[in-house]
C-alpha cells in the first residue's frame, strides 16, 4: 500500500484563502445528502454506503483517499472529500449546454466523487464552512474533471462536466454521514 | 497509458472444461451491459493477495451480457491460476478490469489463418466466432496434445465446420509451419500459443520471409533472454528536460514512480501492457512482448524495457 497522499488543510489552499476574505455566496438554502459512495482502489468502481464515517483532516474511511490507495499527484492537494450536485448530473442528462452529441446519463456511483448532494450550490461553498448532518466540512477548491474520468467511463464527460464538476473539502470535525442528512450553511 | 476501470463482477458459471481447464462467467451485478470488447481482448483479474493476471476473453464480443475466460492451473505458476481453481465459485464477486487489447485483428481483410496452442485458443476463440458470423474467410489450426486435454474442441468444431484442423500430438500429428506457409500465402498468421510453438512459427516465418505485418501472435509469458545484462541508461522527461538515471539493477518503472511519475502498471514482465509510454527519440532495448515492430518505433513498456544511453520519453 503506497503512503497516505500529503493533503492541504481546506482553508490553507490558495482558492479557499482568496475566496475567505471575499464577500457573497448565495444564503438562506437548506440541501439534501442523497448519495454517499467510496472507491477502495484508484480505478475500482465506486462503491455505496448507508452510511459513512468521516474521519477530520483524513477522509472517509474505506475510501482511496482516506486508504492512500487513490490517483493523485504528487503535489499535496484537498481531497478528503469530494461533492457534486445531483443538478449538474440531471443538466447532462439534458444535454444542458448541447456540448457533446446528446445526453450523457453520469449516474451516481460512475461520477466518482464521494457525495452527491441536491439543493446545494457547490460552487459558492470555496472558503465557506457547511454542514452535513454532524459533520463540518470546509470547502477548499472547485473540482475540475480530469480525462482519466473520460477513459475510465468511455464517455466523453469532460467539457460538460467543466465548471461543474463539484466541490473538493476538508473535514473540519468527523462523525457518520447517511443519506437524507440535511446540508446547511454555517457562516 | 489508458486506465480501465476496475469492477467488481459476479462469478455467474463455473465450467470444468478439462482436467485442468477451468471456464468462468461473470457478469456485473448492476449493469446489465458490461465495456465493450473486441475479439483479442484480455481482462486483468485481481487477486485477494493483490496480484493481477490477464486473462483472454474467450466469449462472443457481440454478446455485452458477460466476460467469458478459461484458465489453465498451472501448478508451477505465479498462483493465480490455482487460487482461481481452488476458490473462485459462483457468486463470488471478483476485481475485473474493463478488457483491453493488443491484438486488433478483427478489422483487417482477406484470408485468416489462426493457429492456437494450448490454452492460447482463448483469444483465437473469441475471433473465430466473430469471422464465422460474418462469414469471413478464415482458416482454424487447433494444436493440441489430446482432445480430452483440450478446451473448446466441440465449439471450435460447430463454429468452424471444415475450417477447423486438429493437430493431436498425442496421435503423431504435429502442424508443420514451413508447409502451412508455403500452402497460405498472401494470408494474415495470426498465432497464440506456447512458447515452443510460436517459436516454432517465428523461426518458419523467419525462414520463408513471411511479411511482418501480416503476422500476429500474442505470448502469455515474458520473454525468456535469461541472458540479458541490464545495463544503466538516462531517461530525460521531454516535457521537463529533467534528467533521470535508471540503474542497472532498477527497471525504469520504479525509477519514474519514485520522481513523482505514476504510471499505471499491473504485471511488471512485460506481458499485460499497462505501463506503457510514448517516446521520442533513443535506442530502447524492447523487452515486453506485447508491442509490435510498429508501435515499438515509438512505445516502449517500461517495466522491463531499457535502453542503451539516452532515451527521451513523451511525457
Amino acid at each position: 500500500m503506497t503512503d497516505k497522499p500529503e493533503m492541504t488543510e481546506a482553508f490553507s489552499h490558495p482558492a479557499a484563502k482568496a475566496a475567505i476574505g471575499t464577500e457573497g455566496g448565495v444564503t438562506g438554502w437548506k440541501g439534501e445528502l442523497l448519495h454517499i459512495h467510496i472507491a477502495p482502489k484508484a480505478s475500482f468502481e465506486m462503491e455505496e454506503l448507508e452510511e459513512a464515517t468521516c474521519v477530520a483532516g483524513r477522509g472517509i474511511e474505506g475510501d482511496r483517499y482516506f486508504l492512500g490507495t487513490g490517483t493523485y499527484s504528487a503535489r499535496p492537494d484537498v481531497r478528503e472529500i469530494t461533492l457534486i450536485e445531483l443538478e449538474a448530473l440531471d443538466a447532462l442528462a439534458r444535454n444542458d449546454p448541447p456540448l457533446q452529441d446528446g445526453p450523457i446519463e453520469l449516474l451516481p456511483i460512475d461520477h466518482r466523487r464521494n457525495l452527491t448532494v441536491r439543493g446545494v450550490p457547490l460552487n459558492h461553498l470555496v472558503g465557506r464552512r457547511f454542514r452535513v448532518g454532524e459533520v463540518i466540512l470546509r470547502g477548499g477548491r472547485l473540482n475540475f474533471p480530469c480525462k482519466y474520468l473520460e477513459t475510465l467511463l468511455d464517455s466523453p464527460v469532460y467539457l460538460p462536466l467543466y465548471n461543474r464538476s463539484g466541490l473538493n473539502c476538508g473535514i473540519e470535525k468527523g462523525g457518520v454521514i447517511r443519506p437524507g442528512d440535511e446540508i446547511e450553511m454555517l457562516d | 497509458m489508458s486506465a480501465r476501470l476496475v469492477m467488481k463482477l459476479r462469478v455467474a458459471e463455473v465450467t470444468k472444461l478439462t482436467p485442468e481447464i477451468t471456464g468462468f462467467r461473470f457478469v456485473h451485478p448492476r449493469r446489465p451491459r458490461l465495456p465493450e470488447w473486441t475479439a483479442g481482448a484480455h481482462v486483468d483479474v485481481h487477486l485477494p493477495d493483490g496480484a493481477v493476471r490477464q486473462y483472454s476473453l474467450c466469449g462472443d464480443p457481440g454478446d455485452r451480457s458477460s466476460y467469458r475466460i478459461a484458465v489453465k492451473r498451472e501448478d508451477g505458476g505465479r498462483g493465480g491460476s490455482a487460487w482461481l481453481h481452488a476458490h473462485a465459485a459462483a457468486d463470488m464477486e471478483i476485481p475485473v478490469s474493463a478488457p483491453r487489447n493488443h491484438f486488433h485483428i478483427e478489422t483487417r481483410e482477406g484470408r485468416h489463418v489462426l493457429i492456437a496452442g494450448g490454452i492460447g485458443v482463448t483469444p483465437l476463440l473469441a475471433l473465430a466466432r466473430v469471422f464465422a458470423r460474418e462469414n469471413r474467410d478464415f482458416a482454424f489450426h487447433y494444436c493440441i496434445r489430446h482432445p480430452h486435454k483440450a478446451a473448446f474442441v466441440d465449439e471450435l468444431r460447430e463454429l468452424c465446420g471444415d475450417r477447423l484442423t486438429l493437430w493431436v500430438s498425442d496421435e503423431g500429428a504435429m502442424l508443420d509451419p514451413l508447409a502451412l506457409m508455403d500452402a497460405e500465402r498472401g494470408a494474415q498468421l495470426v498465432v497464440c500459443g506456447p512458447a515452443p510453438l510460436t517459436d516454432a512459427i517465428e523461426a518458419a516465418a523467419d525462414q520463408v520471409g513471411w511479411p511482418l505485418e501480416a503476422y500476429h501472435t500474442e505470448r502469455f509469458t515474458a520473454l525468456s533472454d535469461a541472458g540479458f545484462e541490464p545495463e544503466s541508461f538516462q531517461a530525460v522527461i521531454a516535457s521537463t528536460g529533467t534528467e533521470l538515471d535508471v540503474p542497472a539493477d532498477r527497471s525504469l518503472l520504479s525509477v519514474l514512480a519514485e520522481n513523482g511519475i505514476e504510471l499505471d502498471s499491473s504485471c511488471e514482465i512485460g506481458v499485460c501492457g499497462s505501463c506503457e509510454c510514448g517516446y521520442l527519440k533513443g535506442d530502447v532495448i524492447h523487452r515486453d512482448v506485447v508491442l509490435g515492430p510498429k508501435a515499438q518505433r515509438t512505445r516502449l513498456m517500461p517495466c522491463v524495457s531499457r535502453a542503451a544511453g539516452k532515451v527521451v520519453l513523451d511525457l
